[in-house]
């Protein structure tokens, strides 16, 4: 079995597509997924972000899914540009797609370097990037903290689609401390409550990390469960607010993505601006107004009988 | 599809040559995979020839692992092969149709649809595993993790939405010493039982090819259990019948 590890591109290597010559310029490793390494390429002085893969299959099914998501919405900018495959020097062959790249690092640096005021923005971000791709039918699968790239004000990227799993199907590829299986917290069929999952274990592994390590070193196998799970959510200070959602998504409570991010969105929100004069609460204006509407007509019915009114007015 | 996995942790020294028992699964349809279980300072490098041959005869693939990796090393070997069987009877239609010897051959235009029916395929049509665990005097610190990562191995099952079904052995036979032991039918669900693997005292013996060999013979038997076995063949099912 060709494993994508025996490849390494220098920078600076030139690459020419087998099938459609396209010429691409290494100028550096950008990470590493399940399926395939990504570099760094340039052509025409353009940037873009390529990845190479040792297994064409598990590739392809990759691509796969990309294009899917791309002949649903089209209007966002073309993310895959090119599929290929590259022929070393010592004949051998590696299959290649080139995509938009996506300046970002990773959640945990950003929010490293940027702060944890970020934190809710980003989270949102995410929950959309999820919710979108549930409705095209996929689960992402494999959430974790290296494949949310975060952009320039919080945006927010996934990459490595290595576990995009079509609903219903079981979970393609998955890192443990993320799954709920591991967890004993439901099965690892392709639903969106699985995504969610993994999400709620990224928030805890972002603030929570060394907690979060220790609990799934120490418990037993059979005694792991989501209840530890949610007793980490509300110990800090950033996670705190949320911590009543992180339970809901751990117990599997939200039923998409989307109800998850509007009750996510309700909390960011949800403080509630403090009002320094207290607003006319709108029932009681409306029947303040039908009182005086009453009392007017009244008045005029009692005029006009009165003969102060004249009649033509009526 | 059908999977023999082998778990273990030092050479076979008893009995027929476990190449050749490996050899006979894929001629029987079988692909053999082999996961090595080292710990840290353990030094198998003699058994590590031994299990990438076996891997190698059997068609499968074999990988060194410490106890902490087996329960994902199970679940990703097993999907693996599971690709690649379906791979190898997608590409004999290729060779067909397009006159393309495999997926990779094809241009990229058209792998996507190949691809998508693999993938289908892989998640639908039938599986069939049987685990070989060798309890040998120094697997059993590892046995724990083997049967956590059994249990796993049975969650990932589930979730495919073609029948799954796994059956476990264990060698050697305690009482016969050159065999295996049935310790669990084909089954696809798991949760009532406590206890896969026993654990008593074993004895050094390391019979890797005729366990084998017993293993092949019960995909061979779809009903075994049933079939009263005469002594010599030694596979005597305590949890059977």
């Amino acid at each position: 079995m060709k494993t994508s590890s025996e490849l390494r591109l220098a920078p600076g290597t030139v690459i020419t597509g087998k099938w459609n010559r396209g010429r691409y310029r290494v100028e550096r490793l950008l990470g590493e997924g399940a399926n395939g390494k990504v570099y760094l390429v340039e052509q025409n002085r353009r940037l873009y972000a390529m990845k190479v893969g040792g297994d064409a299959v598990d590739l392809q099914s990759e691509i796969n899914v990309l294009r899917s998501l791309a002949s649903r919405r089209r209007r966002a900018e073309p993310y895959l540009m090119a599929v290929d495959d590259c022929v070393r020097e010592d004949g051998s062959e590696y299959p290649f797609y080139v995509m938009r790249y996506v300046r970002g690092s990773a959640v945990h640096e950003y929010l490293q370097r940027e702060g944890a005021d970020w934190f809710p923005l980003v989270g949102y971000h995410l929950l959309g990037k999820l919710a979108e791709l549930h409705e095209a039918g996929y689960v992402f699968g494999d959430l974790k903290r290296e494949n949310v790239l975060v952009g320039d004000y919080g945006r927010v990227e996934l990459v490595d689609f290595g576990g995009a799993t079509a609903l219903g199907k079981s979970v393609r590829q998955f890192t443990e401390l993320y799954d709920r299986g591991y967890w004993n917290a439901g099965s690892r069929t392709a639903e969106g409550t699985y995504d969610l999952f993994s999400y709620a274990v990224l928030c805890l592994h972002l603030f929570e990390g060394r907690r979060l390590l220790q609990l799934a070193q120490t418990a037993l196998p059979q005694n792991r469960s989501p209840a530890d799970l949610i007793r980490l959510t509300d110990g800090h200070p950033a996670l705190k607010p949320f911590a009543g959602w992180l339970a809901r998504a751990l117990r599997g409570e939200f039923a998409s993505a989307r109800e998850g991010a509007a009750a996510w969105q309700l909390i960011m929100y949800g403080g509630g601006v403090k009002m320094n004069r207290k607003r006319t609460p709108a029932g009681w204006a409306a029947g303040l107004f039908a009182c005086t509407m009453l009392a007017l007509a009244a008045a005029i019915v009692w005029l006009m009988t009165e003969g102060v009114l004249p009649t033509g007015l009526s | 599809m059908r999977q023999l996995l082998l778990i273990t942790d030092g050479c076979s020294n008893v009995g027929m040559n476990p190449v050749v028992a490996a050899a006979h699964a894929k001629a029987e349809g079988i692909t053999v995979n082999v996961i090595g279980v080292v710990e840290r300072g353990e030094s198998i490098s003699a058994a590590e020839v031994e299990i990438e041959e076996i891997a190698r005869a059997g068609g499968g693939m074999s990988r060194l692992v410490n106890t902490r990796q087996l329960s994902q090393t199970v679940q990703m070997m097993t999907r693996k092969t599971v690709v690649t069987t379906i791979q190898q009877a997608v590409n004999k239609e290729l060779r067909q149709v397009f006159g393309a010897e495999s997926v990779e051959a094809l241009p990229p235009e058209r792998r996507g649809e190949v691809v998508r029916v693999i993938d289908e395929l892989g998640e639908s049509s039938p599986l069939k595993v049987a685990l070989l665990i060798d309890t040998s005097a120094s697997m059993r610190p590892k046995l724990q993790a083997v049967e956590e990562a059994i249990r796993d191995l049975v969650l990932s099952l589930q979730s495919r939405s073609g029948r799954s079904e796994i059956a476990v052995f264990h060698f050697p036979d305690s009482e016969n010493g050159e065999g295996c032991v049935c310790d669990l039918d084909w089954t696809d669900n798991i949760a009532g039982v406590k206890r896969i693997l026993p654990r008593l005292a074993m004895r050094g013996t390391t019979p890797t090819g005729p366990a084998m060999m017993q293993v092949i013979d019960f995909f061979r038997q779809g009903d075994y259990g049933r079939t009263i076995r005469g002594e010599t063949d030694g596979m005597t099912g305590e949890d059977v019948v």
